[in-house]
């Protein structure tokens, strides 16, 4: 029978950019992406926005590219090999819209692109200001595995992973820049946060759960790192540490979603029917 | 001075959220200085120290990040600056392995006041801060370092600080800490409790206190900021609380009237393309 493995490592690149630098972040992309193919991970994920930096403001079209004649996505692409990656940019269209993007290179392919639809505007955050929303979802394919992208705050609304999930995603990427926040615990708070959105996520969409959150300081803002691997159901399988730079690799067992589905009908339950508010 | 001596509603639970993780904040901080000396290929940090609790926190703080031998502790006295200041900046740098150089500021602040007789205290006061301001960015110039700030969050959101004298930095630590939290990660470090205990003072005129100057205390002003400015609550919200309400009036508008300190450069637009409005380029 035709089946996909069941089994995929994987490896979360836990990176600090430079911002507005690209040729200086594709040099340390190049660097991880050698690290991680030594040991032989399969699908390796950069933070958001890793090859630009996040707080860009007025710097974000300075540093947008056109990925499928770029230059830079080539050489990634191109040492990446037969390894998966996804890579944060800017992106920008044919009618000069920019997008924080997320890019999946898959075979020296661009295999899909996903634009954040959900671009925070308060508090620190400007998204809104220099970004267009990305209006569709989709799924990439890992040589028949189904795989959803999102991007930091499209985690925080929920029916963007439980859409891919009901799409047939058994493994939810998030890449993220979320700035930290700490309290009287030795957990950062933004850290607990991020932890009771990807463990309810894994459990609510019977998923794995993949956390790449990026290190650093940019204009006295720092990321917390403390990025995991949530199992499906919701249990964090790895975490790396916070605040350094960590290339965290872990094996799945794909095989585990669909058991778990078959004790935990959830998706298969799901109403849309329903009527009222 | 007006202290909160009657029940607080919810008061515990505000002294709760102002307690930090302290190793954590300070291995924080401490990448925080180390981030930026990195980034901008600069040789270490200058600071001045003043005896006082801030300034000790910061040092110690460059002292974690850099090593001692990248951190310049300045003393710069005027001639009224008590003694027992110079003697605490002496021990807080004792404790943290770094030496002091310290420049008399008196000369070139009586200089000017020669032809300003008038000068009343406060004038005075902000000269002297100001002064400090010269001489730290011209030794970090010298050094090819960066001036490190120590305005807390009280004392900024309070504008109790003179504009382009303290207020004014390369990078500040501290800027995101309430008063009791820099009180709370200096003991956590270890700096000598006469210094973290003493009453916070300018030392910009003889027996001067932050407190009497303010007319409340730290404690009372941190929880009322925190309500205000952290948590969005209303001043009447803040009252009905059972904080007093000369106390949060006067907070509120201190807030009010020195937001000009927290907002350097007030440009008049005129192209669609101004620096900092149209155009807000970080500068890191």
């Amino acid at each position: 029978m035709d089946r996909p493995s069941p089994r995929l490592r994987v490896g979360l690149a836990q990176i600090d950019s430079r911002l507005g630098d690209l040729e200086h972040n594709v040099e340390r992309h190049l660097r991880w992406i050698g690290e991680a193919r030594e040991k032989a991970v399969e699908l390796l994920l950069f933070p958001e926005l890793s090859l630009t930096g996040y707080r860009l403001l007025h710097l974000t079209p300075r540093v947008a590219i056109h990925p499928r004649s770029s230059p830079l996505i080539a050489r990634l692409s191109e040492a990446a090999g037969p390894m998966s990656v996804v890579v944060g940019l800017v992106e920008e269209d044919d009618h000069g819209v920019l997008y924080n993007s997320a890019l999946l290179l898959h075979r020296g392919e661009i295999a899909h692109i996903h634009h954040k639809c959900y671009l925070p505007t308060y508090g620190i955050f400007q998204e809104g200001r220099f970004f267009g929303e990305g209006q569709r979802l989709g799924l990439a394919s890992l040589d028949g595995t189904p795989l959803g992208l999102l991007i930091c705050e499209d985690l925080w609304h929920a029916e963007v992973a439980r859409r891919l999930a009901r799409g047939g995603a058994k493994i939810l990427a998030v890449i993220s820049a979320s700035p930290g926040r700490i309290g009287a615990g030795e957990r950062p708070t933004s850290q607990d946060d991020w932890e009771v959105l990807t463990r309810s996520a894994a459990l609510m969409n019977t998923s794995w759960v993949l956390y790449c959150n990026r290190v650093g300081w940019e204009e006295g803002s720092f990321y917390t790192g403390g990025s995991h691997i949530v199992r499906p159901g919701g249990e964090v399988l790895v975490r790396a540490p916070y605040l350094d730079e960590h290339l965290l690799v872990a094996d799945l067992d794909l095989r585990d979603a669909d058991r778990l589905r078959w004790r935990l009908p959830l998706l298969r339950a799901e109403r849309t029917d329903l009527e009222g508010p | 001075m007006i202290s909160t001596g009657a029940m607080i509603q919810g008061q515990e639970e505000v002294r709760q959220r102002l307690v930090l993780h302290a190793p954590l904040a300070v291995q924080i901080l401490t990448g925080f200085i180390r981030d930026a000396i990195d980034t901008t290929g600069t040789a270490g940090i200058v600071l001045g120290m003043s005896g006082g609790v801030d300034s000790a926190l910061a040092a110690a703080l460059a002292v974690r990040g850099l090593g001692p031998e990248r951190v310049q502790a300045l003393v710069l006295p005027y001639r009224s600056s008590s003694a027992d200041s110079l003697a605490d900046a002496q021990a807080v740098a004792a404790t943290l392995g770094i030496e002091t150089r310290t420049i008399d500021i008196s000369p070139m602040v009586d200089a000017y006041f020669e032809s300003e007789t008038d000068a009343d205290p406060v004038r005075r006061g902000n000269m002297m801060a100001r002064q400090r301001m010269a001489v730290l960015f011209d030794q970090a110039k010298k050094r090819r370092a960066l001036v490190l700030g120590t305005s807390n969050k009280t004392e900024i959101l309070l504008g109790y600080s003179t504009i382009f004298g303290d207020n004014a930095s390369s990078i500040n630590p501290l800027g995101d800490l309430y008063k009791q939290q820099i009180w709370q990660l200096s003991r956590h470090l270890g700096l000598p409790e006469r210094v973290v205990a003493k009453q916070p003072s300018a030392d910009l005129w003889p027996g001067q206190t932050d407190e009497g100057d303010l007319g409340f205390d730290y404690a009372t002003a941190d929880e009322v900021l925190f309500l205000l400015f952290d948590e969005g609550c209303t001043p009447e919200e803040v009252v009905e609380r059972g904080y007093p309400e000369e106390v949060v009036r006067r907070i509120t508008e201190l807030e009010r009237e020195n937001r000009f300190k927290r907002r350097l450069m007030l440009i008049a637009r005129l192209s669609g393309s101004a620096v900092n409005l149209d155009r807000e380029i970080p500068r890191d």
